[in-house]
């Protein structure tokens, strides 16, 4: 569960790092990416696994484009303003869902979807190692992009300090527009790591995009590293929790877990260690 | 100040003219009995998310205690002139008790925190089957007319609006307006901030409790999906800013646009209203953040830019 | 020698790592103008800060006419007579001047007035001193920068203030500005209010203040009559230090 939570939550931590503005909408993007993969797999066949090379790049396009149109427009309002913005873009999103899909649930039926392994006597769902997997992957891909390459480097400049970024010659209004495609981007190649082991309707998304700010929160909003050891925490709460209550309270459990730790660790374990042993 | 209390002296006599003048038309009077009870439901939501810029996306919590609180007392032999105020009463209770820890949050930490609360609420409304009967919800045997109805829930719109009215000029809405606008610059000019949102919360989540009380005794039968639901924490939103966030009429306004489009759609299809209020949405929040009564100002300042016909040399 | 109306005692701020304000002693007589000076990032804001209840001290404690008040919240500070400018404005954009200052009236000082009447009485008066009594009903956006400086001080004073810590009210102003500002500053002296100002002018400092304490990365370097303080060798070389970086 780890590797999924940390994926669908980077997109999140990377719009809020460079652009300071909760993506409201993570969970419309995270339901399209699972739809979108369904519909490729249904109507033309496309594996599930293949998926993510089409939503990937046409994320990123919608995200940017988003950007250029509409969320540029709100950057300079109250913080408010956006969060309601994309509270709207949400809202589209689900309910174009369920006009185009209707509400029924949808899965995706594959012989890999229902492989195990047998590793030193434990059954293991193969896609849930995939997905792992993928969760680290893209973790790794995440931070040598951010730390190596120019653009990368641009990105992280702008979420420090967009003025002195602007100084020093950063095409500000650009990295912003491309942080959000690549941040939407996640969302829908998280969204398409969901569908593999859940089955889903366009509500899907509401309660796991809670858990994202929350783990994004438990990480400190802007860490990538931090989200990935948000995700583990949140995941191993759960698994905690499951042994002592019925699983219909499952959800609660994060949505406690984000409540205290929003109001107790405002700046996430990231932070708060950072502050700790600083102090 | 005369003005607008003669307007809504006329409009109050008007609507309870109309049981009386139509007294068949019953399409007409559940019109506007839901309009009423929007009406009510999006003032209180404006009072925090409006007045004081605290916006909340889990306030169904507050319609959802008002409206189990009713329906398990008078399913117990409970008066209803009993009832309805210890629904207020405790979904007021309720808000104190997660406003307290949720206030040390700002701006859309906040917000999101709300979102966390309301679906945790449903959840335990979900779980907690000896109270609530789970998801099968509870029913009440017995209405009483629809025309008692209207006049309560008119009595509730006008008891908000009027509230609302109120605030806008007493030093509490001056209180709200600075934590609006600066919840920094207020605190250090002398206003306790954090019981100044506690106390609109508290407000906005005793009437939210009295129309959980009139919703249940309209439809006789509630599940946490209809009023802990999240759709509702979301009408909650929409309704204010369509109209005009943070303004006393914009949420009346922006009540009756949603009960329109809602009955509108209710006949086709399913989710096509919720898609048109996303699109309404972001378009009010990128063009017009003031909503209709935004767009109302922009067209009479427009007009009177215009000079008079004939006017011109 | 009689007790200082508002004294602060080994304050102390860290952030993390890095101590904003390291152990800094400072006693504020009744009636008089102090100026707080010292380089960019000297922790003179932060002093502030710490001094309306805006933050809380990591170490030491603040009195105010014989009462401790460290701890408490920046309101129940306002309220007991401590008022505090912001450095950059913040006034409250959508309301008109006169509102803004009303706020302050309605809030700032208890008994608090009994109607809107009595805080627009207050709020008027309070303008008039800061010479904007003409604009109270233009919304707060469409002042220019001198006008919101001279709001921030109105709303301020309509708090009713013993001591009024004002955070370079100054900078950004051009001439005729400051000149205005500065008669003004003196006009709330001669009214009674006691005043400590944060400030980058030094002429303007040496002008109006009858001691003047420097901060240097934190710490109190000097304390004095403006005249030793400002010809002290360190100060000196502090300032000359800075504008060699800048």
């Amino acid at each position: 569960m780890a590797g999924l939570y940390a994926a669908m939550s980077y997109g999140l931590a990377l719009i809020y790092g460079v652009l300071k503005i909760i993506n409201l909408a993570n969970a419309g993007f995270l339901m399209l990416g699972a739809y979108v993969t369904w519909w490729l797999f249904t109507s033309y066949h496309i594996h599930p696994l293949l998926a993510p090379l089409l939503i990937v790049p046409a994320f990123f396009l919608f995200g940017w484009a988003l950007e250029r149109t509409l969320v540029r427009r709100v950057l300079s309002a109250e913080p408010i303003i956006s969060l309601l913005l994309l509270f709207g873009v949400w809202l589209v999103l689900q309910n174009l869902a369920y006009v185009i899909w209707t509400g029924d649930t949808r899965s995706i039926e594959t012989p890999f979807v229902e492989a195990t392994v047998n590793a030193g006597g434990l059954q293991l769902a193969v896609p849930r190692l995939y997905v792992f997997a993928m969760g680290a992957l893209v973790l790794i891909a995440l931070q040598l992009f951010l730390t190596r390459t120019y653009l990368g480097r641009a990105i992280r400049a702008t979420a420090q300090d967009r003025d002195a970024a602007r100084l020093v010659g950063v095409d500000v209004d650009r990295v912003m527009g491309i942080a959000f495609g690549i941040g939407i981007a996640l969302a829908g190649f998280g969204g398409s790591l969901l569908s593999l082991l859940f089955s889903f309707t366009p509500d899907f998304g509401r309660a796991l995009s809670l858990k994202s700010f929350c783990i994004v929160v438990l990480g400190g909003l802007d860490s990538i590293v931090g989200v990935a050891f948000g995700s583990l925490a949140l995941a191993l709460a759960e698994a905690f929790g499951v042994r002592y209550m019925p699983a219909s309270l499952q959800n609660l459990i994060s949505f406690v877990v984000l409540v205290v730790v929003l109001i107790a660790l405002p700046r996430g374990i990231v932070g708060t260690v950072r502050a700790l042993r600083r102090g | 100040m005369g003005k607008p209390v003669a307007y809504a002296v006329v409009a109050i006599v008007a609507l309870s003219a109309v049981p009386f003048v139509a007294p068949r038309s019953e399409y007409a009077i559940e019109v506007l009995f839901l309009i009423f009870l929007y009406g009510a439901m999006a003032t209180a939501w404006n009072l925090l998310g409006g007045f004081a810029g605290q916006v909340s996306f889990g306030h169904a919590a507050f319609l959802g205690i008002g409206a189990y609180a009713t329906t398990i007392m008078i399913a117990n032999g409970v008066s209803l002139w009993v009832a309805v105020p210890v629904s207020a009463l405790l979904a007021g209770l309720y808000s104190l008790v997660i406003g307290i820890p949720a206030f040390r949050l700002r701006g859309p930490y906040f917000s999101i925190a709300t979102i966390g609360i309301g679906e945790a609420t449903r959840l335990i409304a979900l779980n907690w089957t000896s109270l609530t009967g789970g998801a099968s919800g509870l029913t009440l045997a017995g209405a009483p007319p629809l025309v008692q109805q209207y006049f309560a829930a008119l009595a509730l719109l006008v008891a908000a609006v009027g509230l609302a009215a109120w605030i806008r000029s007493s030093r509490f809405g001056y209180a709200l307006a600075a934590v609006r606008q600066d919840t920094d610059a207020a605190e250090t000019l002398g206003v306790a901030t954090t019981v100044t949102k506690t106390q609109a919360l508290f407000l906005s989540a005793c009437i939210l409790g009295v129309a959980g009380s009139v919703y249940a005794l309209h439809y006789l039968f509630i599940s946490p999906d209809s009023v802990f639901g999240f759709s509702t924490s979301i009408s909650l939103v929409i309704m204010p800013i369509i109209g005009g966030l943070g303004t006393v009429t914009g949420p009346l306004i922006g009540a009756v646009v949603y009960t329109f489009i809602r009955e509108q759609f209710a006949a086709t299809l399913a989710n096509v209203d919720l898609l048109a209020f996303g699109v309404l949405l972001i378009a009010i929040v990128v063009f017009e953040p003031r909503g209709i009564l935004g767009i109302a100002d922009r067209v009479r300042g427009m007009r009177r830019a215009r000079p008079p016909a004939g006017a011109d040399a | 020698m009689p007790d200082p109306l508002l004294e602060g005692r080994g304050l102390t701020k860290r952030f993390g790592g890095l101590v904003a304000v390291n152990a800094v002693d400072i006693a504020v007589e009744r009636g008089e103008i102090l100026g707080l000076i010292g380089p960019n990032g000297a922790g003179k804001s932060t002093l502030f800060r710490l001094i309306a209840g805006v933050m809380h001290p990591t170490a030491g404690s603040v009195r105010f006419a014989g009462r401790a008040i460290t701890g408490r919240s920046a309101h129940d500070v306002c309220v007991a007579g401590i008022a505090v400018t912001h450095q950059i404005v913040r006034p409250f954009r959508e309301m008109s001047v006169v509102d803004n200052v009303m706020i302050g009236a309605f809030f700032g000082h208890r008994p608090r007035p009994r109607g809107r009447a009595r805080a627009r009485a207050t709020a008027m008066e309070a303008l008039a001193v800061c010479d904007l009594a003409d604009r109270a009903a233009t919304p707060a956006r469409a002042l220019t920068l001198g006008g919101q400086k001279r709001l921030e001080i109105a709303r301020a004073l309509a708090t009713r203030p013993e001591v009024l810590l004002l955070d370079e009210v100054l900078a950004g102003l051009n001439p005729t500005e400051t000149d205005r500002t500065l008669d003004l500053v003196r006009a709330i002296r001669e009214r009674g209010t006691t005043i400590v100002m944060v400030e980058h002018n030094l002429r303007a400092v040496r002008g109006l203040c009858s001691r003047i304490v420097v901060l240097v990365e934190g710490r109190k370097i000097v304390e004095g009559d403006p005249q030793t303080v400002l010809t002290d060798e360190r100060v000196v070389s502090a300032y000359l230090g800075t504008s060699a970086h800048a």
